[in-house]
């Protein structure tokens, strides 16, 4: 089938099986390999999106979900002036290791912040809390999403 | 770059791997396609133990899209493969030994007709009597893994005895018995099991995999493809977590074999969770038996240990980890007398591997119970009797080594006992809310830097000086997330007096860089940073010394590197590097050094297998940890509350990276100690993926407190030790001795969940 | 390849039903399309319902609330008339699954899958909420505990739908308690889970009470012993530990992976207890 969304900033138009997952859909048809997939049932987080600017995990839509949506991947979340402040906080605060989970982790820092533009660190736990990592013990993680709120607010 | 300065050592360095990983544009093993792409898949057993019959796959290879199918009878080479003992088949010509094995290789088009192969296999399985735990697999009777081994399902013994064994006991004022269990525990690293493979067109196969390996796959892929490794290049990039579980082969040598038969197509497999789960490694389940005395004052004076290592079929690098595990089964503590025993059997459970702690876990988990069981005992306080046996630099420690090296646990244990969260710690514990207990846990820690004394812990760094006039740093040691490879760039850099900007990194790479033993250990920054060194200091003295010649200066102590040239400090000249490269020849660009880790020359083990399996080291890093919890009368759930960790390792070289791996270790162990309740019934996995098998969340763990104490390691590169494990091996036994401090009772089996604390609640 | 389908209204939904009988239907897609990879559906068309404003949304109708099938956990989270009145459902959303799930989850998914361990479930039966079922020229409104009959199991039919919940307001409960047993805080399958709204006067007694438990039965368990034994009485140790002992004889768990049975008939007495924070 054909479709149409706008994928971080550019309008495209595909030709795809309806049933392709959308990780599928990135990854392998559209080279955009900074979506992971690791657990393939929504139980891992690394591969979230932003849809409409919320958190989706794309191993749980199919292509045709995205018909008229505007979709950002991590690859299209640095701006004209380069990395997104949360991706500088991770860079800074020290929140990747093997970075797996990374891309995951920070679309779903960039929806928290979004919605929760100054949460308390129980609420940043929670905001992350669908999205696994097991190397950071996930609190610089914790810290770079501090950081880059004290950062926006200057 | 993170930071336009050159880095300095001590000093935070943001890792240079964070800028690529925040993007999305680091490459993954996984991340690898290409085209005209081959997918490659495995059908497997499903069950545990069974003989082969027959193997039917002709309505498989009939499906549309199926490149090939491939059995055992295809390996050209040997068909088994192994880093120790060589007794796993890379598919199954004989007998099914666990239920992960592999049967069948698929090549096809797409995933969707690799599947619809993989099920249109038809095996012929006889199903044999399976064990199932190591105890009984060692009795009379009892199935057999492997029919040929001669000792049964025995894969290896180790013993340690020194001082004497029989009247000690009678010389003690108290002596505590107990056996604990700990079960698998599954790595769970973010990035499965993957990889790509090619055939260049001169007949080479090119695997990138994300492992933790690459020279010792390239032998073990070139046996099973029954050729020259000279005709195989493995390349590491960065790995998305392996902790272990990709210390040796998992998809590299089907990888290879599909690139034979793929008509010169790239191939790529990469496994779902759930077979990750089922055919990768695991911890070993443990069972321990301890016997531990003391005199009154708390002086201990004997340990009897007999640990039963559960490998599942393989050994993997089981009888590896089961003799680690006897080298630290006495803690870190000067005993007198100690008779330490290990069994590493063989079952047809899961296969057990290489873990972070590597055997550690397991026996911290059950010796530091025992000390605190003890410290009871005797009314001493826990960060006393620890303090009063903790081993010095000089002392001789349970194995009898002489620790040559840095020690540095009665500095932790000095800290702990002074800071306020074990000196208030009755406040805390009497402020818990209704329907709570409270309780503090220690635990002492210490883990061994490298291989041991027979295995070369060797490492070559190479550093060049590029035509461009840049620094190319050749890591030789894989990145799987702890970041070595930023900290070689900061090595190197601080040598060189390089930014990062002007440097450039190349990742493992069985072609381009140099053989320096796997990333595992808590060896990668000890043994290749030592390595490191030796090659940028060459390589900065050729560059002073050649530049000095150019500039007609007296000699190279006029002269210093900046970023990106050199400069003559009494005249002000200066050589861009872009220029002096152009003056040296291709060997002159190129420094390499190479460093082998010292080895400790007491042999504590009569057995020379226990010597070749490692035992024993002489460098050890150590720590001090604390947990405090709180537990729900109501449900039994524990929750951490906080966590602190002093960590001797040696000097730190880059704070953010050192603290990282406390943070990550604790966290692992806090899932080990809680949560992670892998489950396995007569060989099959009922955990089999991340809805049913609980790692912690974010919400799951607390902000942690790491201290380090910055003791001078001799041997180490500028003073380091090794911090990739030592801190999982605190969690469990902190947690489960604060957990008796609450409860006022022990479990003896592990994880802590909920249920267990409750059963424990209502029995004390 | 299966084919997928977004109606965008209900009436092009009848017809795709009508046409395609045996496709599976999905709204967020976080139980039908994890059943879908583990090879548990296997219909060859997929329908999914997140395009049909029809069914999103939560509507004040006075006395009542009306809540579309396909609204997500997110937005009823955020939804300020949910919060005033149904807080209990709101701490029930707040620890389902994840903030993914939460974005992608609908309240009519969790009901139709119809698991003892769905979050929303407890709460909702407390409220005594009602679903609409509607089909191609019909519809009907029925107790959620008709609509849901076993574990998996509802009582629609062939072409019917679950359109929405319907809430009514209520001024009676003062207490609204919800508490969530599972392996971890996030991403976890309640062991048991409980839902209490509670009437409680200045004095402490209960006026009032409407329990139900979830994951200890093959649908959420309520007990009109319990709450009988709780009426009239002021919270205390030792009525709670009374209602926990019938409660405990009330429920009827099974062993599975996250739990035993005897842990689970344990905490859902247990949590009873946990009352005792409301107590004067």
């Amino acid at each position: 089938m054909k479709i149409n969304f706008i994928l971080n900033g550019r309008e495209i138009e595909l030709t795809v099986p309806s049933d392709i997952r959308v990780v599928d859909l990135l990854r392998e048809e559209l080279d955009l390999t900074g979506t992971k997939e690791s657990c393939g049932s929504g139980e891992c987080g690394a591969c979230t999106i932003l849809v409409d600017g919320q958190s989706r995990l794309s191993c749980l839509m199919l292509a045709a979900q995205l018909q008229g949506r505007e979709v950002t991947t991590i690859e299209g979340l640095a701006g004209n002036e380069g990395r997104h402040p949360v991706q500088e906080a991770f860079v800074q605060a020290g929140a990747v290791q093997c970075g797996f989970c990374t891309p995951g982790m920070v679309l779903a820092a960039v929806d928290l912040l979004g919605h929760r533009p100054d949460p308390s660190r129980a609420e940043i736990r929670e905001g992350l809390s669908g999205n696994l990592c097991r190397c950071t013990g996930y609190q610089k993680i914790v810290d770079a999403v501090e950081m880059a709120v004290h950062r926006e607010k200057g | 770059m993170p930071d336009g300065r050159i880095p300095q050592i001590g000093v935070v360095f943001p890792r240079t791997d964070a800028l690529t990983k925040v993007s999305g544009e680091e490459k993954f093993a996984a991340d690898y396609y290409g085209q005209d792409l081959v997918w490659a898949g495995v059908k497997r057993a499903g069950i545990p133990h069974a003989r082969l019959k027959s193997l039917d796959v002709d309505q498989a290879r009939q499906v549309p899209g199926v490149i090939a199918v491939l059995t055992h009878l295809d390996i050209p080479g040997e068909n088994r493969q192994g880093v120790v003992r060589k007794d796993q088949p890379v598919l199954v010509d004989d007998k099914v030994r666990h239920a992960g094995d592999a049967l069948a290789l698929v090549l096809a088009e797409s995933k969707p007709a690799l599947a619809a192969a993989l099920n249109s296999i038809r095996c012929e399985l006889e199903p044999l009597p399976g064990v199932f735990d190591p105890e009984q697999a060692l009795a009379e009777g009892a199935p057999l893994v492997h029919e040929d081994n001669p000792e049964g399902n025995l894969l290896l013994k180790a013993e340690v005895k020194t001082g004497e064994t029989e009247s000690v006991w009678e010389e003690c004022a108290a002596v505590i018995e107990a056996c604990f269990e700990t079960p698998h525990q599954e790595h769970c690293f973010l990035e499965t099991e993957s990889g790509w493979a090619k055939v260049e067109s001169n007949g080479k196969i090119v695997i990138v995999a994300s492992t933790q390996t690459p020279f010792r796959d390239r032998t073990e892929v070139a046996q099973v493809l029954g050729r020259d490794h000279t005709g195989i290049r493995v390349i590491a990039p960065y790995a998305g977590g392996a902790f272990g579980g990709k210390d040796g082969i998992t998809v590299q040598s089907l990888l290879g074999l599909a690139a034979l038969h793929s008509q010169g197509r790239p191939v790529k497999m990469w496994w779902d969770r759930e077979e990750s789960f089922s055919a990768g490694t695991k911890r070993h389940p443990a069972r321990m038996y301890y016997r531990l005395g003391a005199k009154a004052d708390g002086t201990l004076h004997a340990v009897e240990v007999r640990l039963y290592l559960d490998t599942g079929p393989y050994d993997h690098l089981g009888g590896a980890v089961m003799t680690q595990a006897v080298e630290h089964s006495g803690g870190p503590y000067r005993i007198p007398h100690a008779w330490l025993r290990g069994w590493a059997v063989y079952t047809n459970n899961p296969i057990g591997g290489a873990f972070r702690g590597f055997g550690v876990a397991q026996v911290t988990a059950a010796m530091e119970q025992m000390m605190d069981l003890l410290a009871a005992k005797l009314d001493l306080d826990p960060v006393q009797i620890r303090l009063k046996n903790a081993v010095r630099r000089g002392d001789k420690n349970c194995v009898g080594v002489t620790l040559t090296g840095s020690a540095g646990l009665s500095e932790c244990l000095e800290k702990m006992a002074a800071h306020p969260r074990w000196q208030e710690r009755q406040t805390w514990i009497r402020a818990a809310g209704l329907l709570k207990r409270r309780g503090v846990g220690l635990a002492a820690v210490m883990q061994a830097v490298g291989y041991g004394p027979f295995v070369p812990d060797v490492a070559n760094a190479k550093v060049e000086l590029t035509l461009e006039g840049k620094i190319r740093v050749y890591s030789g040691v894989v990145d799987m997330g702890q970041g070595n490879a930023a900290t070689n760039l900061q090595i190197a850099g601080s040598i060189l007096s390089q930014t990062p900007a002007q440097m450039e990194l190349i990742l493992p790479d069985t072609d381009r860089t140099l053989p320096s033993g796997s990333a595992s250990a808590s060896r990668c920054t000890y043994t290749f940073g030592n390595a490191l060194i030796g090659a940028a200091q060459a390589l900065k003295e050729r560059i002073l010394q050649r530049s000095a010649d150019l500039l007609m200066a007296a000699g190279p102590d006029e002269l210093v590197l900046v970023s990106g040239l050199v400069r003559r400090v009494t005249t002000g000249q200066e050589i861009p590097l872009a220029v002096l490269a152009k003056w040296l020849t291709d060997a002159e660009r190129i420094a390499v050094y190479r460093f082998r880790a010292p080895v400790a020359q007491e042999r504590p083990a009569k057995d020379d297998q226990v010597r070749l399996h490692g035992l024993p080291h002489c460098i050890f890093s150590y720590g001090a940890h604390l947990a405090m919890v709180e537990v729900d009368e109501l449900t039994g759930a524990v929750e951490v509350k906080g966590y602190l960790a002093i960590t001797d390792s040696g000097r730190v070289l880059n704070p953010q990276t050192y603290e990282q791996q406390i943070h990550g270790g604790i966290v692992q162990g806090l899932g080990y100690a809680l949560s992670e309740d892998f489950r396995v019934t007569d060989g099959l996995i009922q955990t089999s993926d991340l809805a049913t098998y609980i790692i912690p969340t974010a919400m799951d763990v607390p902000d942690m407190l790491s201290i380090p104490v910055e003791i001078n390691e001799p041997t180490g590169p500028f003073g380091l030790k090794g911090v990739g494990e030592v801190a999982m091996n605190g969690p469990l036994p902190a947690v489960a001795n604060a957990v008796a401090a609450a409860c006022g009772g022990r479990c003896y089996s592990f994880p802590l969940t909920s249920e267990r604390v409750l059963q424990l609640m209502t029995a004390s | 390849m299966r084919e997928v389908f977004l109606p965008r209204t209900l009436d092009e939904l009848w017809d795709l039903l009508h046409r395609r009988p045996e496709a599976a239907i999905y709204a967020g897609g976080t139980d039908v399309l994890v059943k879908l990879r583990a090879g548990l559906i296997t219909a060859s068309g997929l329908i999914c319902l997140e395009r049909i404003q029809e069914l999103k949304g939560v509507r004040d109708q006075g006395d009542e609330v009306y809540i579309g099938a396909a609204t997500t956990h997110r937005t009823l989270l955020a939804d300020p008339v949910i919060q005033e009145h149904f807080p209990i459902l709101i701490q029930a959303l707040n620890v389902l699954g994840s903030p993914p799930i939460r974005n992608m989850g609908t309240i009519g998914g969790n009901l139709v899958t119809a698991s003892p361990a769905g979050d929303t479930l407890p709460p909702l039966y407390v409220l005594d909420a009602e679903v609409e079922v509607r089909w191609g020229d019909g519809a009907k409104r029925l107790p959620l505990s008709q609509f849901i009959l076993g574990p998996g199991k509802t009582s629609l039919g062939p072409g019917q739908l679950l359109t929405g919940v319907r809430l009514r307001k209520s001024a009676d409960y003062n207490v609204h308690h919800f508490e969530k047993v599972g392996q971890r805080k996030a991403l976890a399958i309640a062991i048991v889970s409980l839902a209490a709204v509670l009437q409680v006067s200045d004095s402490g007694r209960i006026e009032k009470a409407r329990l139900a438990w979830g994951s200890v039965g093959p649908t959420v368990i309520r007990s009109v012993e319990v709450e009988s034994a709780l009426e009239g009485r002021i919270i205390s140790r030792d009525t709670l530990t009374k209602a926990a002992a019938l409660a405990q004889t009330a429920v009827s768990p099974i062993d599975d992976i996250r739990a035993g049975e005897a842990y689970r008939r344990t905490v859902a007495g247990n949590l009873l207890l946990r009352l005792i924070n409301y107590a004067r």
